[in-house]
């Protein structure tokens, strides 16, 4: 019999797929940098549940999910939902329009005009985010992202808040610009995150 | 990380300075490439969530990365130890299989079950020694253990990795604990 070192040597899996990694190393590059783009607002105690949102459009989603669970979780959700993304602050300033969030109940002030909408996203996929939780990545079309990307460059350290039919779910943080795709990183279940992805309609 | 650096771009540069060396060690710990990406990708969005976490300089970099990357995997096999009895205590016992260890040649896929059977640390301080020729005090750097415990590891590693191989019945209680 050979020796371990031998063995491992002659099974290693490094001999045959090496070439995996360069296949899906952009794929993963842009999930983990848009993770990192933004940190959630919490100026009151978190709400029971982990909400960690990478990005404006991954948010939105969850506000689509929180829709889904108020009407029961049985109805299949549609894109028929509104979504906006605008520029937020914490102070007043003359011409915003004040709001409430609805998961953390801070009070900010929007910007008149929606960065993107619906209308920008080009795609949304379910994420494994952890052994069992789970998150949604969402990918925007060209014009959107770089619009989103020009607000948010002029806008880091305040915040951006995503809207569902009007309602303010989410405001985080901007870190960084936000570019071409956004991670939704919440605790969910595979379930809870194939409903936010059927919500946002393109997939 | 510079004091004017952004989140993303300094998580940027973790990937783009240790994705490489993360996968290599992801793809011997785990079953299959997708499952190596997957545990890649896990880890990186661990740094993602607090980037200013992850200490200066390339070493402690790839130290705390690979830390991260262990002890993911330990939750894994822990979680998939914990199905496998549930599986086997609700199911009827299907016979299985033994590979023909007689053979001159044993199957790679008999190595890499048998390392399965292994707790994630032992066979990163196997993978680390024997496959990526680290010294035992790197290895001890990176795991964040003390260099008796990698010899300890080590030893213990290359005796039931030889048990199992040579067994005709393959893992035993003792090997899983």
């Amino acid at each position: 019999m050979k020796t371990v070192p031998d063995l491992l040597r002659h099974a290693d899996p490094l001999r045959e797929d090496s070439a995996h990694l360069d296949d899906a190393r952009d794929r993963i590059r842009r999930t983990v940098i848009a993770a990192a783009s933004v940190a959630p607002l919490r100026t009151t105690p978190r709400p029971p549940r982990r909400v960690v949102l990478s990005t404006v459009a991954a948010m939105a989603v969850v506000a689509v999910l929180a829709l889904f669970v108020a009407s029961g979780g049985q109805q299949t959700l549609q894109a028929a939902v509104r979504f906006e993304a605008r520029l937020a602050e914490l102070r007043p300033v003359p011409g915003l329009v004040v709001a409430q969030v609805a998961t953390s109940r801070d009070v900010i002030y929007l910007h008149p005009e929606a960065v993107v909408t619906n209308d920008d996203v080009a795609r949304s996929s379910v994420l494994q985010d952890g052994p069992d939780d789970f998150g949604v990545l969402v990918e925007f079309l060209p014009a959107g992202e770089q619009r989103l990307r020009q607000a948010t460059t002029a806008h880091l350290g305040r915040l951006l808040a995503i809207l569902i039919d009007g309602e303010v779910v989410i405001a985080p943080v901007i870190r960084s610009a936000i570019g071409d795709s956004a991670v939704i990183s919440g605790a969910y279940t595979r379930a809870e995150a194939e409903r936010i992805v059927a919500g946002i309609g393109r997939h | 990380m510079a004091v004017d650096e952004q989140p993303a771009d300094r998580v940027a540069a973790l990937f783009d300075a240790h994705h490489q060396r993360l996968y290599r060690l992801a793809r011997r710990l785990t079953s299959s490439a997708d499952d190596a990406l997957d545990l890649v990708q896990e880890t990186f969005l661990r740094t993602a969530g607090a980037p200013s976490s992850v200490p200066i300089g390339a070493d402690r970099e790839e130290a705390w990365l690979v830390r991260v990357l262990i002890n993911l995997r330990r939750d894994q096999w822990r979680k998939a130890a914990v199905q496998k009895r549930h599986d086997e205590h609700t199911s009827p016992h299907q016979p299985q299989s033994q590979p023909d260890h007689g053979s001159a040649v044993i199957a790679k896929a008999t190595v890499w079950c048998a390392l399965d059977v292994l707790s994630p640390r032992r066979r990163a301080v196997l993978v680390m020694r024997e496959l990526e020729g680290l010294a035992i005090p790197t290895i001890a750097s990176q795991l964040g253990i003390s260099a008796i415990t990698v010899r300890w590891h080590l030893s213990r590693g290359r005796r039931d990795l030889t048990r199992i191989l040579t067994s005709p019945h393959g893992a035993t209680n003792e090997d899983r604990a």
